[in-house]
């Protein structure tokens, strides 16, 4: 991370349990305005309850949350997004008698757009999505879906958005185009965290990666200097061993 | 664009609807079955608020109807007050109980609508207590003879029916009625699209029982003399339910033609065949969930027309 | 006194168990809301009623007719109603207004063909059945008449209403888990999905665990007219609601936790009786509504609450 630019968002000693099982250990993380950060890890290791944490999803059991300085532990979903945070499912949840278009006019309606966004069409325009606009969400496929997701959540102007698995189930063509559509939204000075177990979309977004195992973070730095550390690599093979 | 939508379900339904039931009873002498069509009609939209557009279905509805039609006869008895200040009192009494129940707004599914029953039966079994006798009166029900006036009862009573139409009209066309969808849907990505789930589902909640506390009261003063069980009998739940879901729920029209063809339906049973009432009714209703799961209006949705 | 109610609290308790758990076993199997089972139940207690009536048939004999006689209604009903309401969008919602339909259907026929009057069995039938089976032991010797228990007496038939529900209770755990078919439920109501990706027959499953739960309501009938009062055709509605408290109290979609939810409903519900007695009708109600709030899933069940 640029150490000129104050953290948007930081995390302190995170923890998280699910009955006794810790699924955030004690997790300390930085991301800046601009910057894409990669979380990676095998299956289990934390990735997304630690967005789902941030996101409000689940309280915190330990740790604190600070966004532009400021604990937001125990906010609820709605305040964090008019707060300026956002994020994407790993399975999208559109709301499906809805149309397309109405899944975005309701978080335009509701999101509290800093710039005070209006029209849904820039969105739908952007994201490939005008020729389904009035379709009903549950007429989409799995990859319209993804899209329909992230339009969500752009609509709502956030300057933090957290990505859960976006790459799983488009195909290398719309992964490329997707990865161009998240870069661009990093040059607006969107602070974006990318959960992802491809590691070429990893390669191609991110700035940065840290890689987590059992709720810790075992490694921070560039994906091309993490392969050639030894703990990372007997993670990853252990999880596909486990695989 | 949205407001045109309300304003075109305004002119095309809510204004139609409200003339035939004010023009009908000069032209049609039974008064008491125009009167109880004017009260389904606004309780089917009551459940179509909470059902159709957040998912819920008050399996109970009946004890806000109920808690009305006692919180204007307590009204009118024990603080002398006339009857349209007793109708105020009438939905006091609807949102309170709604206030108290609202923690089961975090039941899911069915578990939902069991705890509702439940709540209905016992408020029942509260106001019909003999130890309540000062109070309520206790099982051996409420006489009103004092207030007695149907016409102007009747006449409030469609004028709630208006409300409750625009209430649902505007549902329809606003971003508010989204955001209640959307809660439907899935709560995660709504509260994701930065909507106060807690305070939307209040709202929606409260309205569909102000509804039917304001109808209860209505009811009431109607009457001028019931007990109990008339105020609290599950068949006003289960008619509300099944003339919504029978019509469409989440839209406008599907409600009103659901208690127009059901009820319809049911008076004329009444009439020619009372002993076969029930059976017949139990299986239209088997029927309908068999056959019809979504409604009426959903045989033209699917044919991709906009149903109102 | 006390003791007196714990004791009666025990023996309801048991009942209510047996009262409630085909409704949860459906629920268990299917996630759909049975709300014509206390119709089923009223069935039942009819059945045991004429057979009384016309023959003088023990009502304990008239049990394994009434599991067999709705095991045969039941999976023919299942095959008509359950696969076409499963398919649909909202199957848990839709199903409480079917069977609601379907209980209205039940009540209605109820109504035309027993007529709407007040019956009954005289209670000492069962004390009869009791001493009867007491008296196959050689060297017993028992009067039928009010049984005698810690000092206490009870009516004959309340115990053996109870003894009758327990050994239900045990029948069902021995079907769930002793048997193959048993495991294959206990997969189904784990997870329908993944039971169906491992090629379970899911519906040949559920239509047993549906005609089961019917005739299990029909076996309560037959105690009815002793435990419950007299019976009417339209006493199913209170039945079914009665069942329901006694399943959340126990967790809904786990059968066995019925026992504890029969029997904290059962002692709540004499202590009610004893000390509280105007009060006592509210009880259901309010232990159904304070058990889901509170406790959502039962005091031995799974997370059903959402945010």
């Amino acid at each position: 991370m640029s150490p000129e630019k104050a953290p948007l968002l930081t995390v302190n000693n995170l923890v998280k349990r699910f009955g006794g099982f810790r699924a955030l250990d004690g997790l300390t993380l930085s991301i800046a305005p601009g910057e894409v950060l990669g979380l990676v890890g095998p299956n289990g290791s934390g990735k997304t309850t630690c967005i789902n944490v941030i996101s409000g999803l689940y309280p915190a059991d330990g740790g604190e949350v600070l966004f532009e300085g400021k604990d937001i532990s125990g906010t609820k979903s709605h305040h964090l997004v008019h707060l300026g945070i956002n994020r994407t499912f790993q399975v999208p949840k559109p709301f499906l008698a809805l149309t397309t278009r109405e899944n975005i006019e309701v978080a335009i309606a509701y999101g509290n757009h800093p710039q005070g966004l209006t029209d849904a069409q820039p969105l739908l325009d952007s994201l490939n999505l005008t020729k389904i606009a009035d379709r009903r969400a549950a007429e989409l496929n799995s990859a319209q879906q993804k899209m329909l997701d992230l339009a969500r959540a752009l609509a709502t102007g956030p300057r933090l958005l957290l990505v859960d698995e976006l790459a799983a189930g488009l195909n290398p063509g719309e992964l490329e185009w997707v990865g161009g559509k998240l870069k661009e939204l990093a040059r607006t000075n969107m602070a974006i965290i990318v959960v992802e177990h491809l590691m070429g979309f990893i390669e191609q977004v991110t700035d940065r990666v840290i890689v987590l195992n059992a709720g810790k973070e075992i490694f921070e730095g560039k994906l091309t200097e993490a392969v050639r550390v030894p703990q990372v690599i007997e993670v990853f093979l252990g999880g596909a061993h486990a695989a | 664009m949205l407001s045109r939508r309300l304003l075109r379900d305004a002119a095309f339904i809510v204004v139609p609807v409200i003339a035939v039931m004010a023009i009908l009873p000069s032209v049609y002498s039974n008064h008491l079955l125009l009167f109880n069509f004017v009260v389904f009609l606004t309780l089917a939209q009551g459940v179509n608020i909470l059902y159709g557009f957040t998912g819920y279905l008050p399996f109970g509805y009946v004890g806000f109807f109920g808690a009305g039609a006692y919180g204007f006869s307590i009204a009118v008895l024990h603080l002398k007050a006339p009857p349209l200040a007793a109708l105020i009192a009438a939905g006091a009494a609807a949102g309170a109980l709604g206030l108290l129940l609202a923690p089961l707004l975090r039941l899911s599914g069915a578990y939902f609508s069991i705890a509702n029953l439940a709540a209905s039966l016992a408020v029942l079994q509260i106001i019909s207590n003999p130890n309540l006798e000062d109070i309520t009166r206790g099982p051996y029900g409420i006489s009103l003879s004092g207030v007695f006036n149907p016409t102007l009862a009747y006449a409030m009573a469609l004028a709630i029916l208006a409300a409750t139409l625009l209430f649902v009209a505007y549902l329809r066309s606003s971003n508010f009625g989204l955001a209640l969808q959307a809660i439907r849907e899935n709560l995660f990505s709504a509260s994701m699209a930065g909507i106060d789930v807690v305070r939307a589902r209040m709202i929606a909640w409260l309205a569909c029982a102000l509804v039917a506390g304001f109808t209860g009261g209505v009811f009431a003063w109607y009457v001028s003399v019931f007990f109990p069980e008339t105020v609290f009998g599950a068949e006003f739940s289960i008619f509300a339910i099944v003339f919504a879901l029978f019509g469409g729920t989440s839209t406008l029209l599907g409600p009103i033609v659901g208690v127009v063809i059901l009820y319809g339906v049911y008076n004329l049973i009444g009439v020619s065949a009372p002993q076969y009432f029930q059976l017949i009714y139990g299986f239209l209703i088997m029927a309908l969930v068999l056959f019809l799961p979504n409604g009426l209006t959903s045989l033209l949705q699917r044919r991709g027309i906009d149903v109102p | 006194m006390l003791i007196y109610t714990l004791f009666a609290g025990i023996l309801f308790g048991l009942y209510f168990s047996l009262v409630g758990l085909g409704l949860n076993l459906v629920f268990g199997v299917m996630r759909i809301v049975n709300l014509a089972h206390g119709d089923f139940l009223m069935l039942g207690a009819y059945l045991a009623f004429w057979l009384y009536t016309l023959s003088e048939v023990n009502p304990v004999a008239v049990i394994p007719l009434a599991f067999v006689l709705f095991v045969l209604i039941g999976l023919p009903l299942y095959y008509i109603l359950v696969p076409r309401l499963l398919a649909a969008k909202d199957p848990e919602m839709l199903s409480i207004i079917l069977f609601f339909g379907l209980s209205q259907v039940i009540e209605a026929v109820a109504g035309i063909v027993f007529g709407r009057s007040e019956r009954s069995i005289p209670g000492g039938e069962l004390g009869r059945a009791l001493a009867g089976f007491v008296n196959l032991f050689p060297g017993a010797n028992m009067e039928s008449g009010p049984v005698e228990i810690l000092g206490q007496t009870f009516p004959a038939a309340w115990v053996v209403a109870g003894i009758a529900s327990l050994l239900a209770v045990l029948c069902v755990y021995l079907y769930l888990y002793r048997t193959r078919l048993g495991a294959l439920t206990r997969a189904v109501m784990a997870d329908r999905e993944e039971a169906l990706s491992t090629g379970i027959d899911t519906h040949r499953v559920s239509a047993i665990a549906f005609a089961i739960g019917i005739a299990l309501a029909a076996i309560g009938g037959v105690f009815a007219p002793f435990m419950l009062g007299s019976i009417t055709p339209a006493m199913g509605v209170e039945a079914t609601v009665t069942s329901f408290a006694v399943i959340v109290i126990g967790s809904l979609g786990n059968p066995l936790g019925t026992v504890l939810g029969g029997i904290i409903y059962g002692v709540s519900y004499m202590l009610m009786q004893s000390y509280l007695s105007s009060w006592a009708n509210l009880l259901p109600y309010l232990l159904l509504i304070a058990i889901l709030l509170v406790r959502p899933s039962g005091l031995l069940g799974r997370q059903v609450r959402l945010a």
